[in-house]
């Protein structure tokens, strides 16, 4: 199996002091795999997957170490070289989607507009395959979804459209951010089946939460991050049979205290 | 949308009636009479008796909300009585006066809209560089230098000392362009340092991270949908600002001696030329109200959530 993904000795620092955020991060993502990305708030993990993406603002954030997709170092990438990967190659699911969107513009025109931003097509030819993104993810009255704006939406609908979005470009790598956090728990379970099926047909995840439940459904991997730092790292049954940090332990206890019947 | 507009008119109508009252009252408590101010201007030095009949002949004797109804009634017929000061009709002064104002306020639109949109999304985008800093400095003296010394300094400089412009020189586009400049710098700076604000605070928002996420450039992100979120709040002062400039246009005016509405309402005040400043003080409240919903209408454009919020989409 090809490695996709290799973040290798990921330092993060607040300027100007360069004040630690992220300290010596390293894993690796493999074709078809997934990766569960835990730990409690504030740990890290969104800085983590932002840089994976060239998204955190350079005059805040310094960034060093190694990022790698397949060959290519995206750390050093230029702008145009890491938007033409973002959104086709690496694609992201996030947290809230209700405010992902520009609330002045209709869904339909941010689908043309993510279509024509990686491929050479028409207007209207990206809004048929935008259409037919949308039916794809069983999302009703698609012609009318195209043609609403982003507040008349529910968060449900808005996620469904986000990952319709993702897989539009059939991409290597998805990262889902807490992709299920902001939703009810209909959606959220709608969420992770999309995420699985994601899964099988190839798709390598990199899933950020803080909650096991969805790390055991869905990931290979496990790591555990505290402060910045990875303080424990394993295969999904490692982390779930034996956890050897206390920290782990806890954030485990506290997960299945939450929603106790989703481990199975 | 047109059920706000017909609310929004008769706004207009309530907005109007405030104002006009006002206006009266407010030019009935002042100590001058007028009565005796326009005597004296058309009499030396004139007997009590004949300030009585003046009095009379102006209707100055009966009761104030008798005068309000009066005059009113005379606005509705479009007479809006003649200047003590020239003579004229009311409307045939302001008819006279209005469009030297009006274009140039709208060469000092024209300044502050080209300037103020390119200069605040560079100086939010590039945030600390040399250009923001700078900008950020002249911005500050736009604001705070008053428009009088701004329009005698323009004068010096581009009139004499380097010749560009005559300092009189009243009829031609060319001659409003040093005035305009002048009553647009103090509005585009101060538009400069908001728009910079609330772009700033734009970039920062989630739709900037997932479009960059989704691979849209910067470019795009930054004059498509940046712009477009960071418009409404000043396009609503834009319009505000419209009627300030009409109505303040005074100053500027009369540094460059452009017959304007401005200078004219200014004289009027002087003179206590009753009559005039009700008929100014209208036609400028008309121009604001108007102004105000010609911004609501332009924000429902851009932001249609102003509009629908509350017709969702599945009815
Ligand atoms: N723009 C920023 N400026 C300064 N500090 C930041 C900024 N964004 C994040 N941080 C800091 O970086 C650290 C890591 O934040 P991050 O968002 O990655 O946490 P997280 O693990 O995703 O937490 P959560 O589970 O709440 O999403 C936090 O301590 C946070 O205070
Ligand atoms: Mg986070």
């Amino acid at each position: 199996m090809t490695e996709l993904l290799k973040v290798s000795k990921l330092c993060i620092g607040l300027k100007p002091q360069t004040f630690p955020i992220v300290k010596n991060v390293s894993f690796a993502l493999r074709e078809g795999t997934s990766l569960a990305v835990v730990g409690e708030s504030g740990s890290g993990k969104t800085i983590t997957c932002k840089s994976i993406m060239q998204l955190l603002n350079p005059k805040t954030f310094q960034v060093s170490g190694s990022i790698r997709y397949r060959k290519t170092e995206l750390l050093t990438m230029d702008e145009k070289g890491i938007r033409a990967l973002c959104g086709s190659k690496i694609a992201m699911i996030v947290q809230n989607p209700m405010t992902a969107f520009d609330p002045t513009v209709k869904i339909g025109a941010q689908i043309v507009e993510t279509l024509m931003a990686h491929q050479r097509i028409s207007k209207r030819d990206a809004y048929a395959s935008g259409i037919l993104a949308l039916q794809k993810m069983n999302l009703p009255r698609c012609e009318q979804l195209m043609d609403s704006y982003p507040y008349t939406l529910s968060g449900g609908m808005l996620q469904r459209i986000i990952i319709a979005l993702s897989l539009i470009h059939e991409p290597d790598i998805i990262i889902a951010d807490e992709a299920t956090t902001s939703l009810d728990v209909k959606n959220q379970n709608m969420v992770l089946d999309e995420l699985e099926k994601m899964k099988r047909n190839g798709i390598a995840l990199l899933l950020v939460t803080h909650d096991f439940g969805v790390a055991a459904k869905l990931a290979d991997n496990v790591i555990v991050m505290r402060e910045g730092k990875i303080i424990e790292r394993g295969t999904v049954y490692d982390i779930f049979e034996s956890p050897r940090e206390a920290y782990t332990k806890e954030l485990l206890k506290a997960s299945i205290l939450k929603r106790g019947n989703c481990i199975d | 949308m047109f059920r706000y507009i017909r609310k929004r008119l008769t706004n207009l109508i309530v907005v109007l009636f405030g104002v006009t009252v006002l206006s009266f009252l407010l030019s009935n408590i002042s100590p001058v009479d007028p009565a005796e101010a326009y005597a004296r201007r058309i009499l030396k030095s004139p007997a009590p008796q004949k300030i009585e009949e003046i009095r009379l002949k102006m209707g100055l004797d009966l009761p104030l909300y008798q005068q309000y109804i009066n005059w009113i009634g005379r606005c509705l017929r479009g007479d809006l009585g003649s200047s003590l000061l020239t003579k004229n009709p009311v409307n045939y002064d302001i008819a006279q006066k209005l469009p030297a104002t009006m274009q140039l306020v709208a060469i000092a639109l024209f300044w502050i809209l080209i300037s103020f949109i390119p200069i605040g999304i560079i100086s939010a985008v590039r945030k600390n560089s040399l250009f923001d800093h700078l900008i950020k400095g002249v911005a500050i003296l736009g604001i705070s230098i008053p428009s009088f010394w701004l329009g005698f300094l323009f004068l010096f400089i581009f009139a004499v000392t380097f010749p560009v412009f005559k300092v009189i020189d009243y009829g031609n586009i060319k001659s409003l362009i040093l005035p305009s400049l002048v009553l647009a710098i103090p509005t585009a700076s101060s538009f400069v340092r908001l728009f910079r604000a609330t772009v700033l605070s734009n970039l920062n928002k989630d739709y900037v991270v997932y479009a960059k996420a989704r691979g849209i450039s910067s470019n795009r992100i930054v004059w498509g949908h940046v712009l477009k979120n960071s418009l409404p709040p000043i396009v609503t002062l834009f319009f505000q600002h419209l009627g300030y400039m009409l109505a303040g246009s005074a100053v500027v005016e009369s540094v460059f001696s452009l017959k304007g509405i401005g200078l004219h309402l200014l004289n009027a005040v002087t003179a206590r030329d009753l009559p005039t400043i009700n008929g100014c003080v209208l036609v400028i409240a008309i121009i604001f109200v108007l102004c105000s919903i010609l911004a609501d209408v332009i924000n429902m454009v851009l932001n249609p959530r102003i509009t629908d919020k509350e017709e969702g989409l599945y009815e």
